[in-house]
């Protein structure tokens, strides 16, 4: 009874640290912190239909490949699971109608190619985020 | 009893394992690619194919292996607004395609702003809810896309054009957003198609069948409404070939000609996909057809081809791995020859299919169909069928290596 409700309490712990963690943040390159951005042009970026900024030279997406974090994102920026994701972006590549984005394992790393990537945007964890990258807060 | 055929199979399959070999050797390499700005990707199949009945979609009532695709596709982005990419493709089904590797897509594409851009090249051919995404097997639970829009053996014919395509995405607010779509160009036909086969049995042409194929021109639109309701759209799509014709040796009288001209062919497709939750319901319609004029010695004879299709399907996704689907497809011949008995104007077809993601690059599915009626089944040198029979039933297995 007790190690079952230790497991029990471990899960419990686990998942809220998931779930306070898991707040993910819109970043860009520091050049694609003056563009205008709203929720349908992060889903029109997202889904490659916008494929240049207007300031900021050519779109560069970066993704988390799996994890709740991406799961949260996508839903939330282009109401699709990581697998529609991946599949609507499989058929634009494999049909020459766009380029498919940079897929990350690791937060990090996704951060640091965002800050070295003019035009880049992605999401992290709110709590990797730095001063290399710009946080982005879509209007309206 | 061993038999020699089988022995074909497994030289056929142990080849398919050695280019998926390399393959995967591609894929890896590509990663350094694409950190220098150019992508690589591309996916192959193998499966294997059993029919009891007709020999249908194409030749394979022994059981054949002879059923597999690959492509490898480059593309690279050059400034902020310019595209470039090109696919090579190769497929064998049954005794169509024979592994010879062919230019699939290959596109030079400026996108102005999110509402226009152009893309001109050998481009995918945009029709109903798949047209572009015909060989993706990863999209979707199903070995084959329902035959009455999709049959695979015009794969080689109907994918691409070459041309060139205006497109773009319009914001309407509240109401979603539109997907437009206009092209113009023409598609390069030849005898070894498989949409010869359409012409060859027929009757019209002596074997092996006809000698010339071609066309002035392939035009459309194709427009989609992405609805403000999460995962549902609606699509419309106009597609016309112009002055498509096959000339051969007329079977009647080998010494003369016969040519079979559809002045303007035109398809008109109207669909809608649902993709709500672990749901995928989908659904099609489609009217294609034409006037038709047989030239032969002896005189022209002037017709009509009318074509209804539709499918319905539904996919569901039961975990991480598994997703299973149905659909019931249906063609039916409007405007058939004097004479055509009644089973052979339609084809109704029932599949049931099941997909195991081994991973994120490997797919394993295996399919079930069964067919009431003749319509489409051929009687050609490459798909003999000398006796229609009423009922096909078929299974199918494939696996596809995706990267």
């Amino acid at each position: 009874m007790t190690i079952r409700f230790l497991k029990f309490s471990l899960l419990l712990a686990v998942v809220s640290a998931t779930v306070a963690g898991a707040a993910p943040a819109l970043i860009g390159n520091k050049n694609v912190a003056a563009e205008k951005l709203d929720s349908a042009t992060v889903k029109a970026v997202f889904l490659g239909k916008k494929v240049s900024w207007d300031g900021a030279g050519r779109v560069t997406l970066a993704v988390l490949k799996a994890g709740p974090l991406a799961e949260d994102f996508f839903k939330a920026s282009v109401e699709m699971s990581v697998s529609q994701f991946n599949n609507h972006w499989r058929r634009l590549a494999m049909t020459g109608g766009g380029t498919a984005p940079k897929a990350f394992d690791k937060e990090e790393d996704l951060r640091k190619f965002v800050a070295e990537t003019p035009g880049a945007i992605g999401f992290i964890d709110s709590g990797v985020a730095d001063a290399t990258v710009a946080v982005l807060t879509p209007g309206a | 009893m061993f038999h020699p055929r089988k022995l074909m199979n497994f030289n056929q399959i142990a080849k398919a394992a050695s280019i998926a070999l390399t393959l995967v050797s591609v894929s890896q390499a590509a990663v350094s690619v694409g950190e220098r700005n150019v992508q690589v990707g591309g996916f192959f199949s193998q499966g294997y194919i059993d029919t009891n009945g007709n020999n249908y979609p194409f030749e394979n009532s022994s059981g054949t292996a002879d059923f597999r695709e690959a492509a490898v596709n480059v593309s690279t982005t050059v400034g902020a607004h310019l595209r470039i990419g090109a696919q090579a493709f190769a497929q064998r089904l049954g005794n169509y395609g024979d592994d010879k590797i062919k230019l699939d897509w290959a596109v030079v594409d400026y996108n102005i702003r999110q509402e226009f851009g152009v893309r001109v090249g050998r481009v995918k051919y945009p029709k109903g809810l798949y047209g572009e995404a015909l060989d993706l097997d990863v999209i979707r639970p199903f070995v084959f896309l329902p035959f009455a829009l999709y049959n695979p053996v015009v794969r080689d014919f109907n994918s691409s054009f070459n041309g060139g395509m205006v497109y773009g995405t319009v914001n309407v607010g509240k109401g979603g957003s539109l997907d437009y779509k206009a092209f113009y160009g023409d598609i390069p036909m030849n005898p070894e198609q498989g949409v010869a086969d359409f012409f060859n049995t027929t009757s019209l042409y002596a074997a092996p069948g006809v000698t010339e194929l071609g066309m002035d021109s392939t035009y459309g639109a194709h427009l989609v409404w992405n609805s403000p309701v999460n995962g549902l759209k609606f699509c419309a799509s106009y597609s016309a070939l112009d002055a498509l014709y096959a000339n051969g040796k007329f079977a009647a009288y080998p010494a003369g000609n016969v040519s079979l001209l559809l002045k303007r062919y035109d398809y008109i497709t109207l669909s809608t996909e649902y993709a709500v939750g672990l749901w995928t319901l989908a659904g099609e319609w489609q009217k294609a057809g034409g006037d038709t004029v047989v030239g032969t010695p002896f005189g022209n004879q002037l017709g009509k081809s009318v074509v209804h299709n539709w499918y319905a399907s539904v996919a569901r996704r039961l975990n991480d791995r598994w997703e299973v689907g149905t659909y019931y497809s249906s063609q039916e011949n409007k405007k058939p020859a004097a004479g055509t008995p009644n089973k052979a104007t339609y084809n109704r077809d029932w599949a049931l299919s099941v997909r195991f993601d081994l991973n994120e690059h490997v797919t394993l599915k295996l399919e079930g169909h069964s067919i009431d009626g003749g319509y489409n089944l051929f009687n050609t040198v490459r798909t003999p069928n000398r006796t229609l029979k009423d009922r096909t039933t078929f299974f199918a297995a494939k696996t596809t290596l995706v990267f």
